[in-house]
């Protein structure tokens, strides 16, 4: 099953992605265009592939032992998979948020300033680098006059916002978030939201989603996934209202998962 | 403890501390004793840390789990539980006799590196265990290379657990006495060591021999126990020095 989006420039191209997790075939024959710009999200049930999906974007699952990938992933029209592409280059144009918020036990600057000092970013750089991070990701007015404290001490929603800011401190285009609020309160929740809608100006965001409120809230397109297949793919106000497959229908009006 | 304490107070005098043993080792000091420890704990740790820190790195980080890491697991398991003496033995017939050291400091440090290899392995491999995988995901994912992962993040985090696992190893270094015994401790020497390939004196074996060997055993008494508490406060206050410097690293990562 493919999914076309029309209208808005295609970021990342995927055609007949498999992978397997040694002898698992964890996805069949993935097909989908994710549009620039937008935020795409990947709903389904637990084990439906939606998170291992997500990690074939940024070759995270090159860390996990027999893992196999056959197909053909195209992220600003290039091949990731092919042998001329540097994955750690990937890594940084492709960055990604954690389900649970893993800041580094450094102090909150530091936490920023990990990724473009290793990339050889100059100190002046970096101090502007820190400020416009920190303020993208919506968290420079309540960390300005403690940068230098442990990021440890933050809040969980402060945390994974510091995560984020982590991520655009290293200007990625895309931006994966594999469940970002799951381990987080209502408020933290909404405010991640409200910085999700607010980067898709500037980033294309794919984002793995257990809610479907959230789902629905914030993205532009929507992907349903079941037992590592992609049932269905399209605008999200279509799958959510007048889904076209019988398993998409079911799982929104919440008959199983 | 208290008993050493007690006993060997009254012998500790500045004499004792810097003097040279005098009258077949009955009188003056144990300085060269003293010094020849010292530069064993150092010489054998300055070898047995890089190399077991690497050692972990290489089977925690990189190797893929199968024969050969179980191999070398099992190895490094089996070295850690070989009494010191065959260490003894072997750094007898391989640094002294095939590499030619001959009985010296250099022999003996790198025998007892050896013997605490095992233990520095085992104890950096448990603290890079205890990092959390999200660290290492959260940096890879930021486009950072695996070793430089390694250096930035897993390590710093680990390295409270590796200096308890130093501290385990100094212990062992300052008071074993029969790998150095068979690699190059002398039973008296007038003078310092004044090169890697001197023989030299060391705390514990000059104690064995004060202690059973010696002209006059009962005459010494004092010096036994004074020497004990040297030894002890020696090992004490390395391990002090650790404990502050993983503290300062525990207080580093927290803020």
């Amino acid at each position: 099953m493919s999914g076309q989006n029309n209208g808005k420039q295609t970021e990342i191209e995927v055609r007949g992605l498999n992978l397997w997790y040694g002898n698992n075939h964890a996805l069949h024959n993935i097909s989908i265009d994710i549009p620039k710009n937008s935020v795409t999200a990947l709903i389904g049930p637990s084990g439906c592939g939606k998170s291992t999906f997500l990690r074939c974007l940024n070759r995270m699952n090159d860390l996990v032992k027999n893992c196999r990938i056959e197909g053909n992933v195209r992220i600003d029209d290039k091949d990731i998979y092919s042998k001329e592409v540097d994955v750690v280059d990937l890594r940084k144009r492709v960055g990604m948020v954690f389900q649970k918020p893993n800041p580094f036990p450094m102090s909150i600057r530091d936490n920023i300033a990990y990724g473009p000092k290793i990339h050889g970013f100059s100190k002046n750089e970096i101090d502007s680098i820190i400020e416009d991070a920190l303020r993208s990701g919506a968290l420079w007015d309540e960390v300005a006059d403690r940068l230098s404290t442990s990021a440890l001490n933050l809040s969980g929603g402060q945390q994974q916002r510091l995560c984020i800011a982590r991520t655009l401190a290293v200007k990625p285009e895309v931006i994966l978030f594999d469940e970002p609020c799951s381990a987080l309160d209502p408020i933290s929740t909404s405010k991640i939201e409200e910085l999700i809608m607010e980067l898709k100006k500037k980033y294309t965001i794919v984002i793995v989603t257990h809610n479907m409120q959230q789902a629905a809230r914030i993205s532009d397109n929507t992907a349903f996934f079941l037992t590592g297949d992609l049932i269905e793919y399209g605008k999200t106000d279509q799958i959510f209202e007048n889904p076209k497959m019988k398993p998409t229908e079911d799982y929104i009006t919440g008959r199983f998962g | 403890m208290l008993q050493i304490f007690l006993n060997g107070y009254s012998a500790i005098s500045i004499e004792f501390l810097t003097e040279m043993p005098r009258k077949r080792m009955t009188e003056g000091g144990i300085y060269p004793a003293i010094l020849g420890t010292i530069y064993l704990i150092v010489g054998s740790m300055g070898v047995a840390v890089p190399l077991g820190v690497l050692s972990a790195i290489y089977l925690n980080e990189y190797a893929q789990p199968g024969k050969t890491k179980w191999l070398i697991e099992m190895a490094i398991n089996n070295l850690a539980g070989t009494p010191s003496v065959v260490f003894g033995l072997f750094g007898l017939a391989m640094f002294v006799k095939y590499m030619g050291f001959g009985a010296s400091l250099l022999a003996s440090a790198l025998t007892l590196a050896l013997m605490v290899l095992p233990i520095i392995i085992r104890t950096s491999q448990e603290a890079l265990i205890t990092v959390p995988e999200e660290y290492r995901y959260a940096s890879l994912a930021l486009g950072v290379t695996k070793w430089q992962t390694i250096r930035q993040v897993v390590l710093p985090a680990a390295i409270p657990g590796m200096i308890t696992g130093a501290i385990l190893g100094v212990g062992r270094v300052a008071g074993e006495t029969a790998p150095i015994l068979l690699t190059g401790a002398a039973y008296f020497l007038p003078r310092l060591p004044d090169s890697i390939y001197s023989q030299f004196m060391a705390l514990p074996y000059h104690l064995y021999v004060i202690a059973t060997a010696g002209t006059n055993i009962s005459q010494t008494r004092p010096i036994q126990y004074g020497t004990a508490l040297v030894l002890l406060a020696i090992v004490l206050s390395v391990n002090m020095i650790a404990v502050s410097i993983r503290r300062h690293y525990r207080k580093k990562l927290r803020n």
